[in-house]
């Protein structure tokens, strides 16, 4: 009998000998990528706003906005290259694919340290968010103890392999963007409006502008809260149509992280001095959200701004009523969805190093001891023990002091930007080399050398993250001792690796037949 | 009712054999086309195109049965391996790319907190399914 089925674009079909027809069902949507890019995107804010005002004090709104146009420049390569390549590797596959596997290697484990220090400092920051209900968990040593429990849950829980469900994913996903919005629309009527030069002195004011290292460090801290590249494109392997589909959650991504982004900054910087906005001790640099949540609160005169809105007096006395229990509960209600959100990326960062690590281990670039699968629970164990250990061990200085969760920050920073420089320069690559291959997303405004079509935002992303992280390498010695030595040690490993398995380091033997993509 | 296409939803268990059976018979009638598939489903924690050793040599000998006993109903069954996610949603997305009429599935008998259940993949599929569906149930023991 005839076989009807065909492939589709972007289809993979895995042939293994017995059995006649082996393929993936890819059942994502715009919808699920932009719930699963914004979850790790949009908890950023609950940490970054803090780790970037620490550095950049009043500068904070602007260090956002030029790493937002970054932020931009990445999406758009991302989605062209996931487009092109939709592997779980993200800018892994992006560089083995555009230059060799040892590029590939050095950019996938670049993002292993960035996702490692992503778990810790999501995790770090949930404690004092609980704080609200919990204020010993303000104590750096309680804090730091439940943030490894958190840690540990969830490598447990991942071990074991629970299912989440993505349908309270999304329903988080909304409660978020509509409690930030919230926070936005009354910090913008109730403290801004009110007050407009509050916002020019906390930027301007003196004392509160920053040094020109400190609003370099700023603009690279704030990469912090662009997170959700990688995310989105290691998910385009199964995702329908994802040619289409994701630079469409891409796009979705880029609005409403600006739109909200731009107004959350903005209403803190309002609200309060970016002292205070930075100070992890007796400050806002561990919990920033609260603070806009309760200078929000403390700005809310219920009675007021009922007599304000309407003269009856039956309606004065609801919306009072109204007025007063949204002051009360907006504090709690942040600190709730925050700790939520901040749980649902400690998961995202694990379950996406523990895939990155079962792709860098398939591709024959880290042991096969780390795709080892677990006989029963059937999820890859050891990748998931190995790297959440890494994540408990980079969380112990919490115990002593909370200003080093600024390092975890200049840790993450550190490899995001290498391994967004590598996907930008891999993508040019494969412009260069293989101009011919299909790209279901090309990028416009491209500039032509010899032949070759090579985008601007591209070329502008390459040199804009490869500028700050050698500033970052320079200039701050925890990221160059810290980033410097895991990247020695990962080659380290990589280069024994392939010694031993008699493989050369910068490509695997093709099997005939095989094809460049 | 008339069957032309028929995807039958394997998963390993006994009541495999009985599903396949009932579907070679109502195919019988008009020499529909069957389906036998078998998802992998891959958790969240790996790649979706992780190739589990331990999986594909289980999906092959659930498979292999599939068609012996299709051989002794002297019908022919077409085998396929699916690697998704859930297996819920591939079951109905795959019968609405091969535009099937019916799809069969055996439901083992379960017990969950001391009640009867069907599981989470039968429900999504009767709910989503784009044709006709068929519960094979093997009965209370």
């Amino acid at each position: 009998m005839e076989s009807s089925w065909h492939p589709k674009p972007g289809d993979k079909v895995f042939r293994p000998p017995h059995i006649k027809g082996y393929r993936l069902r890819r059942v994502l949507g715009v919808p699920a990528l932009f719930s699963a890019g914004y979850g790790d995107v949009g908890s950023s804010i609950y940490y970054g706003l803090g780790i970037v005002a620490l550095v950049a004090l009043g500068a904070t709104p602007i260090v956002l906005a030029i790493a937002g146009i970054i932020y931009i420049f990445n999406a758009l390569t991302y989605a062209e290259g996931s487009a092109m390549i939709p592997e779980a590797g993200g800018s892994a596959s992006f560089a083995r694919h555009g230059f060799n596997d040892a590029v590939g290697f050095i950019a996938g484990w670049a993002l292993m340290l960035s996702y490692v220090a992503t778990m810790a400092i999501s995790a770090y920051t949930i404690p004092p968010y609980l704080s609200h209900f919990w204020p010993i968990l303000r104590e750096p040593v309680i804090g730091t103890a439940v943030s490894m429990g958190i840690i540990l849950f969830l490598m447990l829980i991942n071990v074991i392999g629970i299912k989440e469900s993505s349908a309270v994913n999304i329903f988080f996903i909304g409660m978020d963007i509509a409690t930030q919005l919230t926070l936005v629309v009354l910090g913008i009527i109730l403290i801004l409006l009110p007050h407009p030069g509050a916002l020019f002195q906390h930027m301007f004011g003196p004392g509160n502008w920053p040094p020109m290292q400190n609003l370099v460090f700023g603009v690279a801290l704030a990469a912090l809260c662009f997170t959700g590249v990688e995310t989105v494109s290691q998910l385009a392997e199964e995702t329908r149509q994802p040619a289409k589909k994701v630079p469409q959650a891409y796009v979705m991504m880029i609005v409403a992280v600006l739109v909200l982004f731009a107004g959350i900054s903005i209403v803190a910087l309002s609200a309060m001095t970016p002292q205070v906005l930075g100070d992890p001790v007796n400050g806002w640099a561990r919990d920033p959200v609260a603070g806009i949540a309760a200078s929000v609160s403390a700005a809310i005169s219920p009675e007021k701004i009922a007599t304000g809105i309407t003269s009856k007096a039956e309606l004065v006395i609801v919306l009072t009523w109204v007025l007063s229990w949204v002051r009360d509960i907006l504090p709690a209600l942040v600190a709730i969805l925050a700790a939520t959100i901040l749980l649902t990326a400690t998961n995202a960062g694990l379950m996406g190093i523990s895939r990155l690590a079962f792709n860098l281990s398939s591709h024959r670039q880290l042991p096969a001891t780390l795709s080892r699968i677990h006989h029963r629970f059937r999820t890859p164990y050891i990748a998931i023990i190995l790297f959440c250990l890494v994540s408990l061990l980079v969380l112990t200085p919490g115990f002593f002091t909370t200003t080093f969760f600024a390092d975890l920050g200049a840790l993450y920073v550190f490899g995001s930007l290498l391994c967004f420089a590598l996907a930008h320069a891999a993508v040019l690559g494969l412009r260069v080399k293989n101009p011919e291959l299909l790209r279901p997303f090309k990028l416009g405004w491209n500039i032509r050398f010899k032949e070759r079509e090579l985008p601007i935002t591209t070329i502008l992303g390459l040199i804009a993250t490869t500028a700050i992280w050698i500033v970052v390498v320079v200039t701050q010695p925890y990221s160059r001792e810290v980033g410097i030595g895991w990247m020695a040690a990962g080659l380290l490993i990589y280069s024994i690796y392939r010694w031993h398995a008699h493989l050369p380091l910068t490509h695997l033997p093709k099997k005939p037949g095989e094809p460049i993509l | 009712m008339e069957f032309h296409k028929i995807l039958v939803s394997v998963t390993g268990t006994e009541i495999d054999d009985e599903a396949l059976r009932l579907a070679c018979r109502l195919a019988k009638k008009n020499k529909a086309k069957i389906w036998a598939v078998y998802v992998i489903a891959v958790k969240r924690s790996l790649p979706l195109e992780a190739e589990i050793e331990s999986e594909i040599k289980k999906a092959e000998s659930v498979l292999d049965r599939a068609q012996s006993v299709a051989e002794e109903e002297n019908y022919e069954v077409e085998t396929d391996v699916l690697q998704a996610r859930e297996a819920g949603p591939a079951i109905v997305d795959e019968a609405a790319e091969r535009g099937v009429d019916l799809i069969l599935m055996g439901i083992s008998y379960k017990r969950r907190f001391g009640q009867f259940s069907l599981g989470t993949v039968a429900p999504y599929v009767i709910t989503n399914a784009p044709c006709r569906v068929i519960l094979y149930h093997e009965g209370a023991t």
